[in-house]
């Protein structure tokens, strides 16, 4: 009888209870799954309840905002960095680690949506900053374009291991991000040294060939070093970091192969810090629904990757080591 | 060094952490909120009808202790109401810290805001508790008494919804079945229509928002009856409440209040409006639950099958008590099963045989009854108290019911039982 304990991102949210509860998937719920009794991960509040409450119903989903293009700044050659005008609301929603919205070009339909991290927002101002590494078809219709940009959002679920960013404090954490994951590394830098921690950064242009977000760092209490990551010197640097330097936490910004090896050298490690990892599974439509992003985790549940806060080395674990 | 953990503060937990204690164990007692004993904090009546026997048996027993402080904490004894003889009525604002202290005289490890949420087992055999913090608690034998009330989405599927009781679930977070998580199916008690669960029975009123008049009387002694208006009176109610020994046509007519540190309402909620129209409770206002002008909370949707010895079936090392080991009402129920649970947690963690109480005392007989009628369709609808309904009869038709103090401790000693639950066995 040991339910599956999924933790999902929106419970408790204003965005909660979502479609899910309508079609008795709740990721928390017991009642909203269609069982008949509590047996909740209870995440601080009663979604039976708020569904009820709300008339049987979801309550209103996230919104799509028209946002104007600020600043659009081609940093490389396959790299754009927007400034984007939207609600102050929503830019204050998004000023959390994990945090993304989807994007597309205005005129484009709904299938463009592309989800991007955010790197840094001004709530006061209602903007946020968002880069884009040119790809495929979403990204370049994207780009390419000088119209209006559709945001829809927030989002949280881009970072896996959230609860560890919000419980260490006072602490000692090394973030390492490469290529394009250098952007939602800049969120966890800034919580992180909310939370009073010292923070070594070490990064990789990696495939977009740039550092990214250094104005949003400036001034906090942390040491930046750049790396090639995937050089023997690189790796050996980094796990001469792990072994010296007693961490707390250790973020990853970066592909699932990164993931791995930092999660393999922390286990040669003997206090394990918590590992935070960037989400890399395949975000279609953010909502649980469009199943793109659906993982199988142990003795086959599948778990909706958009919502849910996995664990982190089950999900890589099965994914890099066993196919 | 025997390790005994306990989940849940209640009554129940309280009295299985004492006898387990009492028996030379080192106990380590889990608790969701901030506070001991849980429903306990707004009950208060002891002693009436047959739990005068029941109270006097688990004194000759051996569990003195707890008994000895409900008795202490009385703002009235032999209070007489409706159906009810020879009460005593507790003062809710005292007992918890009494107990409290009490358990950690005796040694007993106290863990409060302390969330259960899983069993991590091997085979049949549990080998910790996952707790919310995700930290794991070891022990040789578990005893569960985390009740069988709410939590919020069951209040509101079976109920009137949340209505904001002492266990406090938005708080703390809701009760986990730790014997359903362990794999062993719950039992679920029904009320009249066949409905799952059942309301608590009694709401308790502020004092000062009552008149003068009703006050000084409820201090004096310790029982109001008023009055209900022809329009509002609803005997349909009664079939909702747990409390059968109180659902009597006297509590549909009448508003009874009993003085227990606040005004209890003998009845599940009753909508503030048309509680203000009766003379005296212009101004009431309730204060547990919160929101008892609309509902209570719901109970009886958790109930572990277990044998007389209280253990879990099908679990190697997990005992139970309270309303987790059946359809019981009140106080004294609770701690007379979570005592035995406790009491054989130590014995099983020694590979000794269980104590199964006999039936020619009433705690032993209770706990034999209810288990037999918890298999029949009728018995899911029934609750079993000392104190009314069809124990209370049974108990009177087999000649056990008694207030007669020397004749209930020689019972206990003719079976050779006298403080077996206050003999160490480590």
């Amino acid at each position: 009888m040991i339910g599956k304990k999924l933790e999902c991102i929106d419970a408790g949210s204003e965005y909660c209870p979502c479609f899910l509860a309508e079609t008795n998937e709740c990721i928390t719920c017991s009642h909203l799954q269609g069982k008949e009794f509590c047996d909740c991960n209870w995440r601080g509040v009663c979604i039976y309840q708020e569904y009820v409450w709300a008339g049987n119903r979801k309550k209103e989903s996230r919104s799509s905002y028209p946002a104007a293009v600020v600043e659009k700044n081609q940093v490389s050659d396959n790299t754009i960095v927007y400034k984007l005008q939207v609600t102050k609301t929503l830019a204050r929603e998004l000023d959390n680690p994990g945090a993304y919205v989807f994007m597309k070009e205005k005129e484009k339909p709904g299938f463009f949506d592309v989800p991007m991290s955010v790197m840094a927002v001004d709530s006061a101002r209602g903007e946020i900053y968002v880069a884009v590494q040119v790809r495929g078809a979403k990204t370049k219709a994207l780009t390419g374009s000088e119209n209006d940009i559709i945001v829809r959002g927030p989002y949280w679920n881009g970072i896996l291991g959230q609860r560890y960013l919000k419980s260490v404090k006072d602490g000692n954490c090394l973030v390492i991000a490469r290529g394009i994951g250098q952007v939602p590394a800049v969120m966890v830098v800034r919580y992180l040294s909310r939370g009073n921690n010292r923070v070594r950064i070490i990064i990789d242009p990696g495939k977009i060939g740039v550092v990214l977000g250094n104005e949003f760092i400036k001034g906090l209490p942390c040491e930046v070093e750049e790396l090639d990551l995937n050089s023997r010197q690189g790796v050996k640097v980094v796990n001469r970091y792990l072994k010296n330097e007693n961490y707390d936490l250790v973020f990853s910004g970066g592909s699932d192969k990164q993931h791995l090896h930092i999660i393999q050298e922390v286990d040669r490690l003997e206090n394990k810090p918590f590992i935070v990892v960037t989400n890399n599974n395949e975000i279609c439509c953010g909502e649980g629904i469009c199943g793109s992003c659906s993982t199988r985790i142990d003795s086959g549940v599948r778990v909706k990757a958009c919502k849910v806060q996995l664990d982190v080395r089950k999900v890589i674990e099965r994914r890099i080591l066993n196919g | 060094m025997v390790n005994i953990v306990v989940i849940g503060g209640g009554w129940a937990g309280c009295a299985a952490a004492l006898s387990a204690r009492q028996a030379g164990a080192e106990v380590l007692l889990l608790e969701k909120t901030d506070m001991l004993l849980g429903l306990g904090n707004v009950g208060g009546i002891m002693r009436n009808n047959g739990r005068y026997t029941a109270a006097e048996e688990m004194i000759g027993l051996g569990m003195g202790k707890l008994f000895d402080i409900t008795d202490r904490a009385a703002r009235h004894s032999m209070v007489e109401f409706p159906g009810h003889s020879h009460a005593t009525l507790y003062d809710v604002t005292k007992v918890e810290p009494m107990v409290r202290r009490l358990l950690k005289e005796v040694g007993v490890e106290i863990r409060l805001m302390a969330r259960a949420i899983d069993t991590i087992k091997k085979g049949n055999v549990i080998k910790g508790i996952l707790m919310a913090d995700d930290t794991v608690i070891e022990g040789d034998v578990f005893v569960e008494t985390t009740g069988s009330t709410g939590p919020m989405g069951n209040c509101l599927k079976y109920g009137n919804g949340c209505s904001m009781c002492i266990l406090r679930c938005p708080s703390f977070g809701p009760r986990i079945s730790l014997s359903q998580r362990a794999g062993v199916e719950d039992i679920l008690g029904q009320r009249g229509d066949e409905c799952y669960g059942a309301f608590s029975g009694s709401c308790k009123l502020n004092k000062d928002s009552l008149s003068e008049e009703i006050r000084e009387k409820l201090n004096r002694v310790g029982v109001v009856v008023l009055k209900v208006p022809e329009e509002d009176i609803r005997v349909e109610k009664l079939s909702v409440k747990v409390c059968q020994q109180y659902a009597l046509k006297e509590y549909a007519e009448n508003i009874v209040l009993l003085d227990t540190g606040h005004a209890k309402l003998m009845t599940p909620f009753y909508p503030l409006e048309a509680l203000r129209k009766i003379p005296g409770l212009e101004n009431a206002r309730y204060e547990d639950p919160y929101s008892g002008g609309k509902g209570n909370s719901v109970r009886y949707l958790s109930i572990a099958p277990r044998d007389n010895a209280m253990k879990v079936e099908g679990l190697v090392n997990m005992l139970c008590g309270g309303e987790k080991s059946g359809l019981f009402v009140g106080h004294t129920e609770a701690i007379t099963t979570g005592s035995l649970a406790g009491h054989n947690s130590v014995r099983l963690a020694l590979g000794m045989p269980l104590l199964e109480l006999p039936r020619n005392l009433v705690t032993g007989d209770i706990i034999a009854y209810a288990n037999e009628r918890i298999n029949t369709k009728e018995g899911l609808k029934k609750r079993y108290t000392f104190a009314g309904a069809e124990y209370f009869e049974r108990m009177k038709e087999r000649k056990m019911y008694t207030i007669d103090r020397q004749e209930i401790e020689r019972r206990v000693s003719r079976m050779d039982l006298t403080d077996i639950f206050s003999e160490k066995l480590v």
